[in-house]
């Protein structure tokens, strides 16, 4: 990775904040995804990630602050719309279409940007091109041989995996997981490890993560930056984080106490 | 060939619908030049019943479209079908419209309702819409049966004296009722068919299986349930307007809750989703109804209870959907029982 090139950035968020009440769970963090780069953010339960995932993909309406994409701001633009610039977005609670197939799961995430959803009196199989990028995402992520089956019949691990096909198919920019290993038994972990390092590298594609399992975060991110109490404790390279000593000492738990001292 | 096998059940039901009339003749040793001479007899007077469990059928399918496609529950829906019935009635009587033009205002009228109710769309979900809908009907149920309109719409007693069309008049002209009747219940069964195998069906089944993700797909799901409600409207509107055409009083109670309920138990006893569980569940409800009260008379409500009761215990999914579930192991059982009779009879000889 050449961090002397200046990258693109390709979504960041400004100031951005989010009180619950007297709680404020996004305390004004700004952050900056560069292309073609995978980001995680990590940090303890609580620490406002997945709220801030939310904003984002205002799935959450922010209490101040702006989300920009590509120079564009997209705060508070409708949810339907976020997909149409080529954001996709996976949910930490498995978001997926419980009874219907796993191919029609996938075939209609790769219907949705198209230009056929109105065409009331042709039927679904008439246009091709959305069952062969289904196929061709199913394949990507290993589900071929379950792709008839109801998508609530799958073993958690593999819901995961179709969800992210999901996002994949309509060919997105960047693809925002929120743990896509969350509830994952360990040794189906590196396989997930392995999709997401692929989808990146032959999709060209950027890559936000929200992740608990430091591991995976450690060995696959370019960039990281650490959430604590809603705030931005700190960035950098996986290296960078590793060497620091108040993410150390966050994880030990013992800033905790520190911060909320202040 | 493929085409035939493929659809001999629905094939099959077309057939012998379309010569139920002169079976019903024969079997009332009635000739058939008096059949259909429109001479009375059972053969008559059971093409009326079929006409009116088609328009059930009619008005549960655009119902099984509404709630079982894409989720949205309306306590209002007998809106559709009233407005429809009152529409196309008030056009031919009081406007002395001819029939095409009636039935371009019903369409008119089920679209405008269909807007109506989509102004609530985006703000309620779930139950809050169902009683939106049912706040809807009740006011124009008030409105429809208030004296003020008694001139108009008969007020509490309905809709008299409609002037219907010599071709399809409804006790002159039966038979040819019966076949427009039968015809258009088929084409708007085939027409939702495709519909929901179409791109914009898909959409309506993933808003009802979990319309958060649809939306984040990037589907804008309020375009997708006001076509939904547009073409339920519609065929809704449309199903009043031949009630309208065929009852001698559009009666005010066709805007209740009642009304809407019985779409609602129609698509129960069918299997909700289905499209064509709404089509066996109106004859089920219908004939069910009709044989109790001639057989038990005023008792019939109660075995019906009980019979609706007994339905959803043992086939939660409703006819056509428990079917679905179990048509393969059923199939299989009932294979493994022909294998076992075959291999008996081989060893006997």
């Amino acid at each position: 990775m050449s961090d002397d090139v200046i990258m693109e950035i390709i979504l960041e968020s400004e100031q951005l904040r989010k009180e619950f009440g007297a709680l404020v769970a996004v305390n004004d963090v700004s952050i900056k995804i560069r292309r073609h780069t995978i980001h995680s953010i990590i940090g303890a339960n609580g620490a406002g990630k997945t709220t801030f995932f939310n904003l984002l993909t205002n799935n959450v309406e922010p209490t101040a602050g702006r989300v920009i994409f590509k120079g564009r701001d997209i705060t508070r633009l409708p949810l339907h719309r976020i997909a149409h610039l080529g954001i996709g977005r996976s949910f930490q609670i498995t978001n997926i279409f419980p009874n219907l197939t796993v191919l029609e799961n996938v075939r209609l995430a790769a219907q949705a940007l198209g230009k056929d959803n109105f065409r009331l009196l042709d039927h679904h199989r008439h246009f091709q091109r959305y069952e062969e990028r289904a196929w061709q995402v199913i394949r990507q992520v290993g589900l071929t041989e379950r792709a008839r089956m109801p998508a609530r019949t799958l073993p958690h691990g593999d819901q995961r995996k179709l969800e992210v096909g999901m996002i994949l198919a309509p060919d997105p920019e960047i693809l925002l997981l929120d743990e896509p290993t969350s509830g994952m038994a360990a040794e189906f972990v590196p396989e997930m490890i392995g999709l997401i390092r692929q989808i990146h590298r032959t999709g060209q594609k950027t890559i936000l993560l929200v992740e608990h399992n430091m591991g995976l975060v450690m060995s696959i991110s370019d960039y990281i930056t650490v959430m604590h109490q809603g705030q931005i404790l700190a960035e950098g390279t996986p290296e960078q984080i590793a060497a620091n000593q108040v993410v150390q000492s966050a994880y030990l738990g013992r800033l905790g106490w520190q911060v909320s001292e202040q | 060939m493929k085409i035939l096998r493929d659809h001999s059940t629905f094939l099959a039901v077309v057939v012998f619908l379309i010569a139920f009339p002169f079976l019903m003749a024969l079997l009332d040793g009635q000739s058939i030049g008096a059949m259909l001479a429109g001479q009375s007899g059972n053969s008559k007077f059971y093409q009326g019943l079929l006409i009116e469990i088609f328009i059930l059928g009619i008005f549960a399918l655009s119902y099984d479209l509404l709630f079982g496609i894409t989720g949205l529950l309306s306590f209002g829906h007998a809106m559709f079908f009233a407005v429809g019935a009152y529409t196309a009635g008030l056009a031919l009587k009081s406007l002395k419209l001819p029939l095409p033009q009636t039935l371009g205002l019903v369409i008119l009228a089920g679209i405008a309702q269909a807007l109506l109710f989509s102004i609530v769309l985006p703000r309620v979900k779930g139950i809050t819409f169902a009683l939106v809908t049912l706040g809807f009907a009740s006011v124009f149920h008030i409105v429809i049966m208030s004296h003020e309109l008694n001139d108009l719409a008969g007020g509490d007693v309905g809709l008299q004296n409609i002037p219907k069309p010599d071709y399809l008049d409804p006790a002159a002209q039966r038979l040819t009722f019966y076949f427009v009747a039968l015809a258009f219940t088929i084409l708007v069964y085939l027409f939702y068919r495709r519909f929901v195998d179409s791109p914009t069906g898909r959409v309506c089944i993933a808003i009802r299986e979990n319309e958060h993700r649809a939306q984040m797909l990037g589907y804008n799901t309020f375009y997708f349930k006001l076509v939904a409600l547009i073409v339920s409207g519609i065929t809704a509107a449309l199903g009043g307007a031949l009630h309208a055409l065929y009852q001698p009083i559009v009666s005010p109670v066709t805007a209740s809750l009642a009304y809407t309920v019985n779409a609602l138990l129609i698509i129960l006893i069918g299997g909700v989703g289905t499209l064509s569980g709404a089509l066996v569940g109106a004859a089920v409800f219908r004939l069910l109804q009709f044989f109790l009260d001639k057989f038990f008379g005023e008792s019939s409500s109660f075995i019906l209870g009980v019979v609706y009761v007994a339905l959803v215990l043992f086939l939660p999914y409703g006819i056509i959907g428990t079917w679905r579930a179990h048509r393969l192991e059923w199939q299989a059982a009932w294979r493994a029982r022909f294998a076992r009779v075959a291999t008996m009879l081989n060893r006997k000889t």
